[in-house]
């Protein structure tokens, strides 16, 4: 431990690193409590497994067709605000199955991804770091991203929090009442795709679901209202993203894999406690 | 000025592909009654509900609420939604719920205002719920969240009130206070509720309206063996609520 406390002070990437994780941890506690108690977890795995094929198709035009400005992270964020919208428009629409609906999404996505990537030229190890994340990889371009997506979710959050509190818990009574509910249904799944994104940069689109949602799942065993539920979120997701980017230094272990267990051995452990 | 009825239909049709649920409805409900909407499970309950909310559009004929298509006069319109339909351990205390029902009076960007807070903190003294407006919902009884639901319903001033089986999920005493308060309520508005469980009926309600597929209305004095049983066919069981019973 005292050893990657070292390794921060000198190196930059690790700087980086750790920013990016707190970063992400603001946005996550925010839209990760909204995820949960409106109950579209499922709908969240499946926007993140549709990033796949923004990415894939990113880095394809990128490396085949010298497309130099469509990197993979603006790919990852047009395709999880499509996936968003699709989703949900189906959603709305159709009478569909949802769980079905987001399955062939979900499977689809990757397709995507997985066809454009293996068409691209040394697709490899991008492959790995979408999938899994490479938090040490983060740029200070990625940090500006990011920063900024953060400022917008907090910005909106802070603003609707109480429209979109009332679409979580009763959405039929919210649209009786004059709120134009379809369009904060919209825009609480837009808001989870940029969080969606934001934290594929820290432990990729496997894993991602962990991180959006277990923190405000533990949060939500001890706070009985949204807004200290989505601050002690926050905090936990950025305490455990620290501690896991900390553990994982010295062994040279995926910093990804060691927050998402440290998360979920911690999610455990409260679900054993009492509720209070 | 000819007085406005809070809930007026006119020859309504209304069908699901080319099952026809609703047929040739007429209703007018008038200011000030205490109205019961009853009839079997798919006799039409909820889509008639439906229609008066806005959430369903009449194929055939009109329906008026305060003289208004239903998106519009629904602001005048208090409602209660079925007891299943929502989450009992989201996080949010009983004001907090009731604040809800401020939304589309209050302002759109930011949050509730004092003045919100003040409307939500009389509703819920109005339902017998000041002393636990901090307390989360998960925290509240059955009977507690449905008051908390009504002061919702409640906190826009409303002149109509309408509930969706506000009592399936509650014993018989605190069945019968929920009935106490809306009767108190009904002093100021016109108060409507659906309801698959016709027992109390006779005890509260003047107006009974029967929904199966056609839309039958009688004062509660005439309800009897007859219409119950063409209504819901010969094998019910009725249960008399005698006035007496009340303060047992």
């Amino acid at each position: 431990m005292a050893e990657f406390f070292q390794a921060l002070l000198q190196h930059t990437f690790l700087q980086h690193a750790l920013l990016g994780g707190l970063l992400a941890s603001l946005a996550c506690g925010i839209v990760g409590t909204y995820v949960v108690t409106r109950r579209i977890t499922y709908l969240a795995g499946g926007i993140a497994h549709c990033v796949l094929g923004g990415m894939g198709f990113a880095r394809y035009m990128q490396v085949v067709h010298g497309w130099a400005f469509f990197d993979p992270l603006l790919g990852a964020l047009l395709a999880a605000l499509a996936a968003a919208f699709i989703i949900g428009w189906v959603n709305i629409r159709a009478k569909e199955r949802m769980d079905t609906v987001i399955s062939a999404f979900w499977g689809m996505g990757m397709a995507i991804g997985i066809l454009f990537i293996s068409k691209t030229p040394g697709y490899g190890e991008d492959m790995m770091s979408y999938l899994f994340g490479n938090i040490l990889l983060i740029t200070p371009r990625d940090l500006t991203i990011i920063a900024g997506l953060d400022l917008f979710i907090v910005a909106i959050a802070l603003l609707f929090h109480k429209q979109l509190v009332a679409v979580c818990y009763d959405e039929e009574f919210a649209r009786l009442r004059g709120i134009k509910a379809s369009f904060f249904y919209f825009l609480l799944l837009a808001l989870t795709a940029l969080t969606v994104v934001l934290l594929v940069s820290i432990v990729g689109i496997v894993m991602v679901i962990v991180l959006l949602t277990l923190p405000a799942a533990i949060a939500g065993r001890f706070c009985q209202r949204m807004g200290p539920m989505m601050a002690l979120a926050a905090g936990l997701c950025a305490l455990l993203t620290t501690s896991g980017l900390a553990l994982s230094y010295t062994p040279d272990l995926p910093a990804g894999a060691t927050i998402i267990m440290l998360v979920g051995i911690v999610y455990l452990i409260t679900t054993t406690l009492k509720r209070n | 000025m000819k007085p406005v009825h809070p809930i007026q239909i006119e020859n309504l049709n209304f069908s699901y592909g080319h099952i026809p649920v609703l047929e040739q409805a007429n209703l007018s409900i008038f200011d000030k009654d205490f109205v019961c909407i009853v009839g079997p499970n798919g006799g039409g309950k909820t889509t008639l509900l439906k229609l008066l909310l806005g959430l369903l559009k009449p194929q055939e004929g009109t329906v008026l609420v305060f003289g208004e298509d239903p998106e519009v006069g629904r602001k005048w319109m208090g409602y209660l939604p079925q007891y299943a339909s929502l989450d009992a351990k989201f996080p949010v205390t009983a004001l907090d719920v009731v604040l809800m029902g401020r939304l589309g009076i209050t302002r759109g960007i930011g949050p509730y205002r004092k003045r919100d807070r003040t409307a939500a903190l009389d509703m819920l003294d109005r339902v017998g719920m000041a002393q636990l407006a901090k307390r989360p919902l998960a925290a509240l009884s059955g009977g507690q969240r449905q008051r908390v639901l009504i002061a919702r319903a409640l906190v826009s001033n409303p002149k109509l009130l309408l509930l969706d089986e506000p009592t399936s999920s509650l014993d018989d005493y605190v069945e019968r206070e929920l009935y106490d308060l809306l009767q108190e309520l009904n002093k100021d508005m016109t108060v409507v509720v659906v309801t698959h469980d016709i027992s109390f009926v006779s005890s509260y309600v003047e107006t009974v309206v029967c929904v199966n597929r056609q839309v039958h209305v009688h004062p509660t004095s005439e309800v009897d063996e007859n219409i119950i049983h063409s209504m819901y066919g010969e094998h019910v069981h009725m249960v008399r609520h005698d006035q007496e019973q009340q303060h047992g």
